[in-house]
């Protein structure tokens, strides 16, 4: 599929007719529409049935009817919902650029191995340090709940930092492709290696991280993920016309002037920092990097990505959030993984939007 | 046995959901390679190194195909014949453990027997039956829900093999060696004076039991593997050692179970199902199960019927109290918190210790995954915490959530956990001799609760977190 695509490619990319930027708007604003209203749902839908309005009381800073309410709202759900905008925008984003990138309908955020080392710093805080017991948090106390995240944040930015290096001295990307999934192989063997030599509980303990979830992250934490994501997504906007470019292939790219060295540079920096922020503190999420861009694709019927960077990071937003109220089972007082839900109900999902938007359009176009 | 009240249930499971979770996060199952089509035309470097590769890998597939094949396969045939035929009549030459309860339905008077019979009273794991000069163990529930048995059938050393065994696992009683799987087992063997008999445990590390610890360490006692979740069993070590009996737990997947492979080579393994009972003293009865391989379940028995009065007795003092404090357990984890169901081994601790256990109505044994919020709006102002996780202290559970500075239990301080008594390593007593003394751990409870009850009593597994 890859290959044959500069050929097919030119539809109605950079060269966005007038018509076609006026259809864009609407869809845009619909989107917005679509993020406000997932948002609030998210907000009213909880194990714990809180009436809408007294939802709204609550963020409007007025005293709750019952206090506990009052802390679901601001300390549990808020944080939830503002870190599902977050990591949707985030990982879908990611997704966008490494298929752009390596030319790979399959590729994720997470294809050079980023997650692997994400969970190598968690396994080794949570599998091998926390043996004594207490040690997990005695000898990271200092940090807080920012324990966790540390560790799979220097994961994470061991393998960026490899796969940096790496990209800068090899030419073909499918060379970087394959690179980064041996790091990612090597990284998990270790993973595993910890985990055979660790207690049931602790590797208990490491299952659910690896489940993944929106409602681990606190106010404190947001602190410090909201700006490195908003800083790769920041980066990743500036990144529109390079990867525009590269969507015809390096030679082309190249042709046009542009500077594959230090383009390619940035795109694994920004997707880096992004897929590597949100598996730190929410666990390895799935399937929403892989997919959204794909959903966004036909839906705009669009390869261009200025109109497909806003859209993934919308829908990316909006599928996170969805996914994440389903996770909660509404009404009931048990919880899903977050994986299971983007899995189970987003797969038939974009199988329907793709089979259904075939006929004529211009469906996947990397 | 690690099997905490949150973990129980998931405890056998956990090493299978986390083989799925690892491929997800694996950075990318074979479809996620650019498709072959691409190799072709990349060009450079990695096109001439995969011919490079292909080359000799097609010469040797040919050389195999067909040089090897042609020859060998005849004769492969014949040895798989063989070997498919040794296999169908290996387990009438193997010692076979396993029976169904119908063939060990053998029925002998028990009127002949000199020993008083011992009713197990508690424990729904496991059966004692008394024959004429032998006994039957037979562990009813070996995992959960299994619809499997096994037999054991304890004769005294020397004795006349009877008839009507079968091809029940026989073991020669009284044992000379034992070999631990657990944890939990020691304080039984500790209990009848028989820590001795102990050549070999599964894992160093979590001991608790500072003589077993210090042995394991100094190479006293062997060190096999084995244990749940832990590293495979060494079974030729195993082999070497030759001890008399293996006692293990099981999963009842055969994959992640030590017993299958044991068996295949004929080392008498025994299966313990402690870890299933609901109830502190059906689990503690279980000292009775393994001192019958010592031939001193008299003696076991006596000392589980003065455990039993204790717990009662401690527990009766509990009954009656005015109001009852409410309890919450256990700690959040990104979002989930496993909370221990109402028929749990935990639940049943804090219902005879007279707390109002705030799940004490939800169905089942194992443990609920409710989300933060819900255990938030019902625990919020429960009066005590117990069982925090990990944490030692109020500083590591905010460290661990913040927002678990809001629960009342946290401000007035009122939150113990079991880890008072902690190995360097990190072996926990509470799930060691815990097993053992659920007297122990309820007395801590009640003087948790109501400590007027209990004036004289100083905790001993619980600690109150600063």
């Amino acid at each position: 599929m890859p290959t044959n695509a500069p050929t097919e490619v030119t539809p109605n990319n950079s060269q966005t007719t007038p018509r076609s930027r006026t259809v864009g708007f609407g869809v845009f604003a619909l989107l917005v529409l679509l993020l406000a209203l997932a948002f609030v749902v998210s907000l009213s839908l909880g194990s714990v049935s809180i009436p809408l309005r007294e939802v709204v009381r609550i963020l409007t800073g007025e005293p709750a009817l019952k206090e506990s309410w009052g802390t679901i709202v601001l300390d549990f759900r808020l944080t939830k919902s503002i870190t599902a905008v977050l990591v949707g925008a985030a990982l879908s984003l990611a997704g966008l650029q490494m298929q752009t990138m390596f030319r790979n309908p399959l590729a994720d955020p997470f294809i050079l191995g980023i997650n692997s080392g994400a969970s190598l710093g968690v396994a080794l805080v949570v599998l091998s340090l926390g043996t004594a017991g207490t040690a997990l948090l005695a000898g990271l106390g200092t940090l807080g709940d920012l324990s966790l995240a540390l560790a799979a944040s220097v994961g994470a930015g061991l393998v960026l930092a490899l796969i940096l290096l790496v990209g800068q001295r090899v030419k073909n990307p499918t060379t970087l492709l394959i690179m980064g999934l041996m790091f990612g192989y090597a990284a998990s063997a270790l993973t595993s290696l910890l985990i055979y030599f660790s207690r049931p509980e602790r590797i208990h303990a490491y299952t659910i991280w690896s489940y993944g979830s929106f409602s681990g992250v606190t106010w404190n934490q947001l602190r410090v993920m909201a700006p490195v994501i908003l800083v790769g997504l920041g980066v990743a906007v500036l990144l529109t016309k390079p990867l525009n470019a590269l969507l015809l292939g390096e030679d082309y790219a190249r042709s046009m002037g542009l500077n594959v060295k230090h383009a390619r540079f940035f795109i694994l920096l920004s997707a880096s920092l992004l897929a590597g922020t949100v598996t730190a503190f929410c666990g390895p999420i799935g399937f929403i990097g892989v997919a959204v861009p794909h959903l966004c694709r036909n839906l705009l019927r669009s390869a261009d990505h200025k109109v497909l960077i806003p859209a993934v990071i919308l829908v990316g937003a909006i599928a996170a959030l969805v996914a994440d109220a389903i996770a909660q089972l509404p009404g009931s007082q048990y919880v899903l993984p977050i994986n299971v839900i983007t899995s189970l109900f987003g797969a038939p999902f974009v199988i329907w939007v793709l089979i259904r938007q075939r006929r004529g359009a211009t469906s996947f176009t990397v | 046995m690690p099997g905490s009240q949150g973990v129980k249930v998931e405890a056998g499971v956990s090493p299978a959901l986390c083989r799925n979770c690892k491929s997800q996060d694996k950075p990318g199952n074979l479809p996620r390679f650019a498709p072959q089509s691409t190799f072709s035309e990349l060009g450079g470097g990695l096109d001439d190194t995969i011919t490079n590769i292909t080359q000799p890998i097609t010469e040797l597939g040919y050389f195999f195909s067909e040089v090897i094949m042609k020859k060998t396969i005849p004769i492969l045939c014949v040895l798989l014949l063989l070997v498919v035929s040794a296999c169908q009549t290996a387990p009438t030459a193997l010692p076979q453990p396993t029976t169904t309860l119908a063939s060990s339905g053998a029925i002998a008077s028990p009127e002949a027997n000199s020993q008083l019979p011992i009713t197990i009273r508690y424990a729904k794991g496991f059966t004692l039956e008394y024959k004429n000069n032998y006994k039957i163990l037979t562990v009813t529930q070996p995992w959960a829900d299994a619809e499997q048995a096994f037999t054991y059938v304890l004769i005294p050393r020397g004795a006349e093999i009877p008839a009507e065994v079968g091809n029940a696992l026989m073991i020669e009683v009284p044992v000379r060696s034992f070999v631990a799987m657990s944890t939990t087992y020691y304080p039984f063997l500790e209990n009848i004076g028989k820590l001795d008999a102990l050549v070999a445990v599964d894992d160093a590390t979590y001991i608790y039991n500072p003589s077993v610890r210090e042995k394991a360490a100094s190479g006293k006692i062997a060190v096999v593997g084995g244990g749940m979740g832990g590293p495979s069993a060494n079974v030729e070590r195993l082999l070497e050692l030759n001890p008399d009996v293996i006692m293990t737990s099981a999963s009842g997947i055969p994959e992640l179970d030590v017993y299958p492979k044991l068996q295949e080579v004929g080392l008498p393994v025994v299966i313990n199902g402690d870890y299933l009972e609901q109830t502190p003293l059906g689990r503690a009865e279980w000292g009775i199960f393994i001192a019958a391989f010592f031939g001193l379940e008299q003696q076991a028995s006596q000392q589980f019927d003065a455990l039993v009065q204790r717990y009662e007795e401690v527990s009766a003092l509990a009954a009656n109290v005015q109001e009852r404090v409410t309890v919450l357990t256990n700690t959040d984890y990104q979002g989930t918190w496993y909370v221990p169901a109402g028929e749990s081994y935990a639940a049943i601790l804090l219902k005879d210790a007279g707390a109002e256990y705030l799940w004490e109505d939800e169905p089942g044994s194992g443990a609920l995954p409710l989300s933060f919020e819900t255990v938030f709006e019902r625990a919020k102002d429960a009066d005590f915490w117990l069982n925090p996780g990990f944490a030692a202290s109020l500083q590591d559970l905010l460290a661990m959530d913040a927002r678990y500075a809001e629960f009342k239990a946290f401000q007035t301080g009122n939150v113990f956990n079991y880890n008072a008594r902690v190995s360097e390593a990190g072996g926990m007593d509470y799930f060691e001799s815990g097993v053992a003394n659920p007297d122990v751990i309820l007395k801590d409870l009640i003087k948790i609760f109501y400590p007027e009850l209990l004036p004289e009593h100083t905790l001993f597994y619980y600690q109150q977190l600063r």
